[in-house]
């Protein structure tokens, strides 16, 4: 590995939000406090070490950033006021930016210009395709699916699901590549690859990890940043799986009972979305948290555009159980509108993708400390052998 | 009178002056240290160090009969003191000194006043122009009527003792007609040599005036360099001849301020005087002294982006790891000023360069003096970059790769980094050099002063005399006794001028009547006492006339004599004895103490 420092780095961690790191004197209380960090991992301060001296080939490598859930004991307890907690976030942010080969989340971080003019022009996309392509407006009653034909909608949530997993999985080999492939001296075994596998699934389900950040509570109705955070993605997962796999079932002239999944459903996935996404923007208002007291630019896109995703959708069921024609058809415009830009554009290139690098991170650390083990193991077995 | 207590060092001239009140003659009094001598070092055996207490005492009581009414040695002094190098300590101590009434001769070795410190640019903590201050101290130290001031001059022989030295000094010619001639002389001089002042980075002529705010504002000629070639003025061709001129001074006291030098780096040592990018941190501060209004840094031809800075260079150097110095010893002193000074210097290009990379490695950071904390949490908060090294893993200095975007490379193993080797691409490497001290062997010779292990000029106790000599009336001032800040230095030295003033205020000194001294019926003048004698000037064989007959007879002067005693050990007519610690007293402790007890009757 190239060794020699990069001075750049830290200005360009700034960019991404990065506060304080000049002020650290590597004390190593950050890392002492952290619930989470390891022996092999021992951050935050390993990254603002990286980052303060410029070490740019050792912070591509790093899992360390996506093991940190931002507690923010780090920074309470940092007595130079260096803000490691958002130094991780930062570097979070930078990392993306690294796995994102078409360097447009660089973009979307560093330029709001960018990311903003990103969003309405997917979202003037949005609104083209239904200029020249939406079925007619009935007037006398609500029929949304001739207005909107949901066959054509579902191949439209078809294409914008392959285009994000597309990016997203490139990405995610890229972060492979960076991480694993580059940082090990011997390849791992495919063997391990396959019997660690379930680290992935089942931290992308319960993001396990997450409850050691408030480890003084017990269960998960008391540890509530893991609890809501739990909540806004099974809201979120919920909805995605309706829209992507089921949208026909979803959107439909038909009203089922109360007691229909469809409609409980929906409704517990709008009242969490809704919940999290507010719960997020009250939070970095009031800055009450030690996590919230800086707010990237990202930081406040994310949440808005959920807010505004979920109250549109709220409003689009309204209006059509109303039977109010137009405002159902125009706000399903606008519901659209800002929910392609968010998933477009959140999912591969910007905060919203560490639905993936969380999970694949731990899968990542898990596969390296059993390649290790075995390494070692065998090492122990070829030394008792030779005497 | 005896007492039996602690160690005589501490209490014994407060017994002393308890016995003059009481009437008595203060060497009436034996003082016998039964703490540490005793119960301290046999505290395990608490009868033995009883028995071993009585024995002692009854030693000292045998030799109190025996001590006879001494008076202490008063010597006139006169009220001069000389004071040697004239930098920040030799001028307050020669200023502090005059204050007081007192007669100041003040010699320089160099052509100008001010010293070390007349190179130094912005001092910390202050960050005040050193040449400012400086200026305000020579301008105080030149008008003093009571102070004579030598530049271009050594001293070359010191006689005789406290209160009255004899000294010769001897001053280089200035070479000149007039100052008319001397500047066209140096405007002609084209014979040049490299800068000491500005540490080797600048050339000067032979004819040369240091600096540009020097004083004397005079040319001076370096005659160890000038070659002794003709000069051509206005037609006339012009050979220079130093024409030395020899003074001769009494002096009560000597002021010894001759300061130290930055530490010189080896051949190669982190690549210096190998790899032109590497200096040192004096050679830094000449070079921004000279160029700090150019918009750029600019070393060897190439625009600086990146700087690393090196601490204890010749500093805290370990045995078996480091080249020892030519004496054979490492410096394993902490020269103290550097960690300041270099933090003082990343923030003066903090400010002057802000686009500048700097690196600092260090082994520790030491900034212990009031303020100096400061520049370090300040340029902690600036972008500069501390790495740490350890003792027995410095550094490594090389030479990029051609072809490589910076000239030199260091390698470090930082042990804030988990200890991993990390590569540094520099432009320029400055060493963070220590202080050694100046070469002074002809004066420590000529007055017999002692050098510690690290060749600093050494005080008689680190606590209780931290600015005398061993030798009577010969102080420290400033950085000869050791490294010191100017701070520091300028403290030492007016603590130098108080002692000076002390011993020369009345005019005359009083010393410890602890000397040898010679029963003249005894002696048959065939002096051996003088062969052995190590205290120059204080025995001497003198004829007297007797009995109409000459005779030889050895004379003590005793503000010369140091009473070890050599002497009585190889008289063969035990004719000579040490003040206070006579043979006959000796032989009386040592009867006492070999002496049948019965304890047991004596403690019961």
């Amino acid at each position: 590995m190239n060794n020699r420092l990069d001075p750049k780095i830290l200005k360009e961690l700034k960019e991404y939000g990065a506060v304080g790191i000049e002020k650290c004197f590597n004390c190593g209380n950050c890392t002492a406090t952290c619930p989470l960090a390891t022996d092999d991992y021992p951050f935050p301060r390993n990254v603002i070490r990286r980052i303060q001296l410029g070490q740019r080939e050792h912070l591509k490598r790093q899992l360390d950033p996506w093991l940190c859930y931002y507690c923010g004991d780090c920074s309470n307890t940092c007595p130079k006021g260096a803000e490691p907690g958002e130094t991780m976030m930062s570097t979070r942010r930078w990392l993306t930016a690294q796995y994102d080969w078409t360097g447009l989340a660089r973009k979307f971080y560093t330029s709001a210009v960018w990311e903003i003019g990103a969003i309405l022009f997917v979202a003037f996309c949005v609104v083209l395709l239904f200029v020249f392509f939406a079925g007619p407006m009935e007037t006398d009653h609500t029929a949304l699916n001739t207005f909107a034909p949901v066959h054509a909608v579902h191949i439209g949530d078809w294409i914008m699901a392959g285009f994000l997993s597309f990016f997203l999985l490139t990405n995610i080999f890229r972060m492979y590549l960076f991480t694993i492939v580059q940082g090990e001296r011997t390849p791992i075994p495919i063997s391990i690859y396959i019997t660690e596998a379930w680290h992935l699934i089942y931290h992308f389900i319960t993001q396990k990890s997450f409850d050691k950040c408030d480890e003084q509570q017990k269960g998960f109705i008391k540890k509530t940043r893991w609890r809501n955070h739990w909540l806004l993605v099974s809201g979120y997962v919920i909805m995605l799986i309706m829209i992507v796999g089921f949208l026909p079932w979803f959107q439909t002239e038909n009203i089922y009972p109360i007691y229909h999944p469809q409609r409980w459903l929906g409704y517990y996935a709008t009242i969490v979305l809704l919940f999290g996404a507010i719960d997020s923007l009250w939070g970095r208002i009031k800055k009450t948290h030690q996590m919230h007291r800086f707010s990237h630019m990202s930081d406040w896109i994310f949440p808005i555009l959920l807010i505004l995703t979920t109250i549109s959708g709220i409003l689009v069921h309204g209006f059509r159980y109303l039977d109010m024609p137009l405002p159902t058809y125009y706000s399903y415009v606008i519901h659209l509108a800002v929910l392609v830009p968010m998933l477009v554009l959140e999912v591969p290139f910007g905060k919203w993708s560490h639905l993936a690098y969380r999970p694949f991170a731990i899968y990542f650390q898990h596969v390296k400390a059993k390649a290790l083990e075995q390494e070692r193991t065998s090492e122990a077995f070829a030394s008792t052998g030779s005497d | 009178m005896v007492i039996g207590a602690c160690a005589p060092s501490l209490h014994e001239q407060t017994f002393r002056n308890t016995v003059m009140r009481a009437g008595l003659n203060p060497y009436l009094y034996y003082h016998v240290g039964i703490r540490e001598q005793d119960s301290w070092v046999h505290s395990d055996d608490k009868e033995g160090a009883t028995e071993k207490a009585i024995r002692l005492l009854a030693a000292g009581i045998a030799k109190a009969r025996l001590l006879t009414p001494l008076e202490p040695i008063h010597l006139g002094a006169e009220r001069h003191a000389l004071v040697i190098g004239a930098g920040v300590a030799g001028l307050r101590a020669a200023l502090d000194t005059a204050q007081q009434g007192i007669h100041v001769t003040l010699v320089e070795k160099a052509s100008f006043l001010g010293g070390r410190m007349a190179q130094l640019n912005s001092i910390f903590p202050s960050g005040e122009a050193a040449v400012d201050l400086l200026k305000q101290l020579i301008h105080e130290v030149v008008e003093h009527p009571l102070i004579t001031v030598f530049t271009q001059a050594k001293v070359t022989n010191v006689d005789g003792y406290i209160g009255n030295y004899e000294i010769s000094i001897q001053q280089d010619g200035r070479g000149f007609q007039s100052d008319i001639e001397a500047e066209a002389l140096m405007a002609a001089c084209t014979q040049e040599v490299p800068n000491e002042f500005d540490y080797g980075i600048t050339k000067r002529k032979v004819i040369y005036r240091a600096c540009k705010n020097c004083y004397p504002p005079l040319p001076a000629v370096d005659w160890e360099n000038y070659n002794g070639e003709p000069i051509q003025v206005d037609g006339k061709s012009i050979v220079l001849k130093n024409e030395p001129k020899l003074f001769n001074i009494k002096a009560g006291a000597i002021v010894m301020a001759t300061g130290f030098d930055p530490y010189q780096p080896s051949q190669g040592e982190y690549g210096f005087s190998e790899l032109p990018e590497v200096i040192t941190l004096p050679q830094l501060i000449r070079f921004l002294a000279l160029n700090h209004d150019k918009k750029e840094l600019i070393w060897n031809g190439r625009k600086v982006r990146d700087v690393a800075f090196i601490h204890c260079v010749g500093s805290r150097q370990i045995e078996g790891v480091d080249e020892p110095q030519p004496d054979g010893q490492v410096n394993n002193y902490c020269s103290r000023v550097c960690c300041t000074a270099t933090l003082h210097m990343i923030e003066e290009l903090n400010k002057l360069y802000p686009d500048l990379n700097i690196y600092d490695l260090h082994e520790d950071i030491r900034t212990y003096g009031r303020g100096h904390e400061d520049y370090y949490l300040r340029v902690l908060e600036s972008k500069a970059r501390f790495l740490r090294f350890t003792g027995t893993e410095r550094p490594i200095v090389m030479a990029a790769p051609s072809g490589d975007t910076h000239p030199v490379l260091v390698h470090i193993k930082d042990t804030f980094t988990y200890g991993d080797e990390i590569e540094i691409a520099a432009d320029l490497v400055v060493l963070a050099v220590g202080m050694v001290p100046r070469t002074v062997d002809d004066l420590v010779q000529m007055l017999k002063i002692s050098r510690g292990n690290d060749r600093f000029l050494l005080e008689v106790h680190p606590k209780l005399r931290p600015v005398e000599t061993s030798v009577n009336g010969i102080v420290l001032a400033g950085t000869a006794q050791g490294p010191m800040n100017i701070q520091e230095s300028l403290t030492a030295a007016s603590a130098a001028s108080a002692k000076v003033a002390t011993l020369l205020g009345k005019s005359k000194v009083e010393l410890p009547p602890f000397v040898a001294h010679v029963d003249a019926d005894k002696c048959e003048g065939d002096g051996i006492c003088i062969d052995i004698c190590i205290s120059e000037g204080a025995l001497a064989l003198v004829t007297f006339g007797e009995n109409g007959n000459e005779v030889k007879r050895a004379v003590v002067t005793p503000a010369n004599c140091a009473g070890c005693g050599a002497c009585v050990g190889v008289c063969p007519n035990r004719a000579i004895d040490v003040q206070a610690w006579t043979l006959a007293q000796y032989e009386a402790m040592v009867d006492a103490i070999a002496m049948d007890y019965d304890f047991a009757e004596e403690v019961a």
